[in-house]
């Protein structure tokens, strides 16, 4: 497809996936915020459904050896800098995605979150041009390069090819487990209830004797 | 019906099984639904527009991201950008707000900063994370994921510090 199609795709993804979005009010860093701080998982668990769509509709694909994995080295980078953006995105109340939709609806923090975001980003363009690490993509080789704390490069097709095995085998085990969190989140969810019922039972059953 | 979409608020289970869908379409066009790439080219473009060809002289602009406005992921956030206003618009939500204090403020810009940096050190975002990498079984998405579910609850703590005053 030449570039300016991709361009219009994505365009018009984004688009849906502004609508809705802004109807759901999902927002990333609520799925893990709330479930920490509030013990609320209504945006954890919608998080939880789409990945296991998304294992299984991936891994199908990779086993035919059809899809556009990401390819790239990943290691301690990988790590530290999902950290620093955890705790960043939790002071700004927004992730990546919501500070672009509650921009759209008017919301001028998030518009701030997202120039900051972009500061940021430059911020680094700097420090990388000094010391030229995490190694760019381009000069990634796919091995282990412990010297740059790199890991090299593995997913379920590398695993397909290794071990012989259609890599929707090792999808169907991920969304398996995906399946256990979402349902101890439902136990917990029940268990939540049944324990506000028994408040308010008991409050009702207190108020006479005051 | 059309009405209805925009009157009440819609579960997200629903929202995010009809996105993944879409991600899949899109995964086997192109690539997994991402942000921080696009979101970096448009640094890099805002930059150039400020700096002119001396961007060209830090050697990050010319290895890892060169700016180029054809690059498709650079639409995805302006897609997501022009979805909401439109939505917001219709459900009559939209509203200009600002946030009301000035801590509110400090948060924003450290938060914002913080996740910029993030980005660029991991190569990844969040949604790389969770729609892309995950979902791929690529090694980087675990050790993403154990990454921003550590950093969510250092912030969290902080958040609660602060919130508790």
């Amino acid at each position: 497809m030449s570039a300016i199609g991709l361009c219009l795709v994505a365009f018009i993804f984004g688009s849906v996936v502004g609508v809705l979005v802004q109807r759901s009010r999902f927002c990333n860093t609520a799925a893990l915020r709330d479930a920490m701080l509030f013990k609320t998982y209504r945006n954890t668990k919608a998080l939880l459904v789409a990945m296991m769509i998304l294992t299984i509709g991936f891994t199908t694909f990779i086993t035919f050896g059809e899809g556009n994995p990401m390819y790239f080295d990943v290691g301690l980078n990988t790590f530290a800098g999902l950290f620093i953006f955890g705790v960043g995105m939790v002071l700004a109340g927004a992730c990546t995605v919501s500070t672009w939709v509650k921009t759209g609806e008017g919301n001028v923090g998030a518009l701030w979150a997202l120039i900051f975001t972009f500061v940021g980003m430059f911020l680094f363009s700097l420090v990388w041009s000094a010391n030229y690490w995490p190694p760019a993509p381009a000069s990634m080789t796919g091995e282990p390069n412990l010297e740059a704390l790199q890991l090299g490069y593995a997913n379920a097709a590398t695993l397909q090819e290794k071990f012989g095995i259609p890599a929707i085998f090792f999808g169907l085990i991920q969304a398996g487990v995906l399946y256990l969190i979402y349902k101890a989140i439902l136990r917990k969810e029940a268990g939540q209830a049944e324990s506000h019922r028994m408040a308010q039972a008991k409050s009702a059953t207190a108020q006479p004797a005051e | 019906m059309a009405s209805e979409f925009f009157k009440k608020t819609l579960d997200p289970v629903i929202a995010l099984v009809a996105i993944a869908v879409m991600d899949i379409f899109l995964f086997v066009i192109v690539g997994a639904w991402t942000v921080g790439g696009g979101e970096t080219m448009m640094t890099g473009l805002i930059a150039q527009g400020f700096m002119g060809d001396d961007l060209k002289r830090l050697p990050f602009w010319n290895l890892v991201f060169e700016p180029d406005p054809t690059y498709w992921k650079i639409y995805i956030s302006l897609g997501m950008l022009f979805g909401a206003f439109v939505s917001a618009v219709i459900a009559k939500e939209f509203y200009i707000r600002f946030p009301r204090r000035m801590s509110e403020w400090v948060m924003i810009t450290i938060g914002g900063l913080l996740m910029g940096i993030g980005i660029r050190l991991a190569f990844v975002c969040n949604v790389s994370t969770f729609f892309g990498m995950g979902p791929e079984m690529n090694m980087g998405g675990y050790l993403a994921i154990s990454g921003i579910i550590a950093g969510a609850w250092v912030g969290s703590m902080i958040y609660k510090k602060i919130l508790e005053g």
